[in-house]
């Protein structure tokens, strides 16, 4: 046996006692089956995968797992207004969460779902999944034990921001490593609209690994809103993927936020299938000490008339490291096809590193693609010119440097993100001057 | 309130400025003039603290200190306002943003207490109106998608807003109609006063029309060749450079 084979055994010893859900039905079985099979033909990936060539996993790979049984890390309470699902190292916290059930809509946790035999989740689970998954996409489907579930049925709308909070910790014991697998499903029906907040924290200098995926289904002219912002512990790995399928006339909005982690990868991977369809992709990266932030994006144009519309911006302080692949795939018969995808990485410090690789396979011959790569530091024209204004060079950086953050903070909709991330990225003088942003 | 006492300064290591002796006092406006690459931007630049515009020998003094160890900042907060040749785009931040935090910056360098946003809000609509800046620029990102003269006016929005005591104008009139003009000159001339000195970079006499100079200086090879009162400039629309150049010749 080699070692690629071994390390891969050992993996699923270390999943030998971990707390799936929906055991009793048969499809799930089925699908976690398969799933495991998969795995163990591919194992994990690893330098030699293409798609893994500029992310190392060896720290990863290093750490002996066990799953957590759940805790009693308290949040903080639900605001009044919003709907709030809490999970602590992937388990549901049902006393900590909110639910507002309204007429067609569902939102509960991931074992509620499945049982629940309205919702035909049998025929959604990790059907948005592509062929070739890496190892942590089966992974998940193997050993998933939580997530959040959210059913709009035709022509509903969710009155108020629907809050998922993943929080995970350490293991009490220190030669463990926690881990946890999530998976969440948004279903939404034709004429439907959501807006998701998806969180994820974790106490600072906490070792975990999440791996975590968010299947979304948009039904036609459905419309939904969906925020990942990453705060997960400076020391933890966070492993992500959003998998997309759109309907016509269906507008979904994929935010991507990392600020926090010490490995981060996101698989972001949406199929327009109707024509009419829109895709906005947003994301924002701001790195610092060794952080390493990984986002894989990709848009595959299926039909005609659908647009995408793609804008991520990383900012790499001190040590840290951004890899972008963004692929845009046009088929032969999705003419009328308009694209833009834009990467802008500001470099604050001489040992930062951003890799951009813009990847764009068109075989339609009657379309609008764009795209666009920059790499830079902070422009000394404009620190000379706020300098000469009076603002001291450290706050004109600052200053500078939230400019660069705005230009995709100013495309999210949702105002508690926007005054979240003025107050996170901004620091002090720009939190002064919130209100004239 | 100016004093530059044989100014020798370079860009990036060029040398450009070649022995430069001036002095501006409270209440005057000097028009700097002279053919391109004479130095004249650069002048203004060395003066405002522009990194890289090296003083390497000479001094300048602003209200008798010496203003080679101040950052571009602190000159600024010590009264010193450069309006951009090429003013820089800032997407991103609002000018309201901008300019509050600039007023504030230079409040705390003085040591007096921030500006409230009800007051702040008065000032800016006040100074708004007077170069004729709609509103909505004021939320616009700095500079961002303005036309060559609504950058210009919003150089004097800003001038008009941190009330500088030694106003630098780099070729603030380049490119402006004559509606423009008019207006910038407005700007200027509202910022006149006996406790306030104003230089202005120019090459045209067109703007001494509106914002009429005490003194004009004429500068050639990174030195002042000539200097007079506002009819030289209107000799040096009528008969150009050439005329000094020659008498320069026969003086030596």
């Amino acid at each position: 046996m080699n070692i690629a084979a071994d390390q891969n055994q050992s993996w699923l010893e270390q999943h030998t006692h971990a707390p799936v859900v929906g055991q009793e039905l048969e499809w799930l079985k089925n699908l976690r089956a398969e799933a495991l099979a998969q795995f163990k033909q591919s194992g994990l990936p690893g330098i030699r995968d293409e798609q893994w060539r500029h992310t190392n996993l060896r720290a990863l790979k290093s750490n002996l797992y066990a799953h957590s049984h759940g805790s009693s890390t308290k949040v903080s309470a639900t605001p009044n207004s919003t709907t709030r699902l809490v999970f602590v190292n992937g388990h549901f916290a049902p006393e900590q969460s909110s639910l507002h059930e309204s007429d067609g809509i569902t939102v509960t946790d991931l074992e509620q779902g499945c049982r629940d035999q309205s919702l035909h989740l049998q025929d959604h689970f990790s059907s948005t999944l592509p062929t070739q998954q890496h190892g942590f996409t089966t992974l998940n489907t193997a050993y998933c034990h939580g997530g959040y579930v959210i059913y709009l049925r035709s022509g509903t709308q969710a009155a108020s921001v629907l809050e998922m909070l993943f929080i995970n910790t350490a293991q009490d014991d220190d030669s463990l490593t926690n881990i946890s697998h999530t998976r969440n499903l948004v279903v939404a029906e034709a004429n439907t609209r959501c807006r998701i907040i998806e969180r994820h924290q974790g106490e600072d200098g906490s070792v975990y690994l999440h791996n975590t995926i968010t299947e979304i289904i948009a039904g036609e002219n459905a419309h939904i809103d969906h925020y990942k912002i990453q705060q997960d512990s400076s020391e933890a790995f966070h492993i992500g993927g959003v998998f997309i399928e759109q309907a016509a006339n269906a507008h979904v909005k994929s935010h991507n936020i990392s600020l926090g982690g010490l490995l981060t990868r996101n698989d972001i991977c949406c199929n327009l299938n109707g024509e009419g369809g829109h895709i906005e992709m947003n994301g924002l990266v701001f790195g610092k000490g060794r952080q390493h932030v990984d986002n894989h994006t990709q848009v595959n144009h299926l039909v005609p008339h659908c647009s995408s519309d793609e804008h991520y911006k990383c900012i790499l302080d001190d040590h840290s490291r951004s890899v972008f692949r963004g692929r845009i795939v046009v088929a032969e018969d999705a003419q009328l096809t308009s694209a833009d995808q834009q990467n802008n990485n500001l470099l604050l410090s001489a040992n930062s590193e951003a890799d951009s690789k813009p990847q764009l396979e068109i075989y339609a011959d009657d379309v609008k693609c764009s795209h666009g790569a920059t790499v830079g530091q902070l422009d000394p024209k404009s620190l000379f010119y706020l300098q000469s204004r009076g603002i001291d060079q450290q706050s004109a950086s600052e200053l500078l440097t939230f400019a660069f953050a705005n230009q995709v903070i100013d495309r999210l909709e949702a105002e508690c993100v926007r005054e979240d991330l003025t107050k996170l990225i901004g620091g002090a003088l720009l939190h002064e001057l919130e209100d004239l942003l | 309130m100016l004093s530059i006492k044989n100014l020798h300064a370079s860009v990036f290591d060029t040398p450009i400025l070649n022995g430069i002796d001036l002095q501006v006092n409270a209440g005057e406006v000097h028009a700097i003039m002279g053919p391109n690459g004479s130095g004249k931007s650069t002048l203004a630049n060395v003066i405002a603290g522009r990194p890289g515009y090296e003083i390497t020998a000479g001094s300048v003094e602003y209200l008798g200190q010496d203003i080679a160890g101040l950052e571009a900042d602190e000159r600024a907060c010590e009264g010193i306002f450069l309006a951009f040749q090429y003013p820089v785009e800032i997407p991103g931040v609002s000018n309201m943003a901008m300019l509050k935090a600039a007023i504030n910056s230079i409040r705390k360098y003085r040591g007096e207490a921030e500006i409230t946003a009800a007051d702040f809000l008065k000032l800016i609509r006040n100074k708004a109106e007077l170069v004729e800046m709609k509103q909505e620029f004021l939320k616009r990102s700095v500079n961002e998608g303005f036309s060559g003269g609504e950058k210009k006016r919003n150089e004097i929005l800003q001038m008009a807003m941190l009330e500088p005591k030694l106003a630098l104008l780099d070729e603030t009139d380049s490119g402006l109609d004559i509606d423009a003009l008019k207006i910038v000159a407005q700007g200027v001339n509202a910022l006149r006063g006996e406790d306030r000195a104003i230089v202005l970079v120019t090459h045209y006499q067109r703007l001494l029309d509106y914002i009429v100079p005490d003194f004009v200086h004429v500068l050639s090879a990174g030195k002042i060749v000539k200097s007079g009162d506002k009819s030289l400039a209107l000799k040096l629309e009528q008969e150009g450079y050439s005329w000094i150049e020659d008498e320069l010749q026969q003086a030596s």
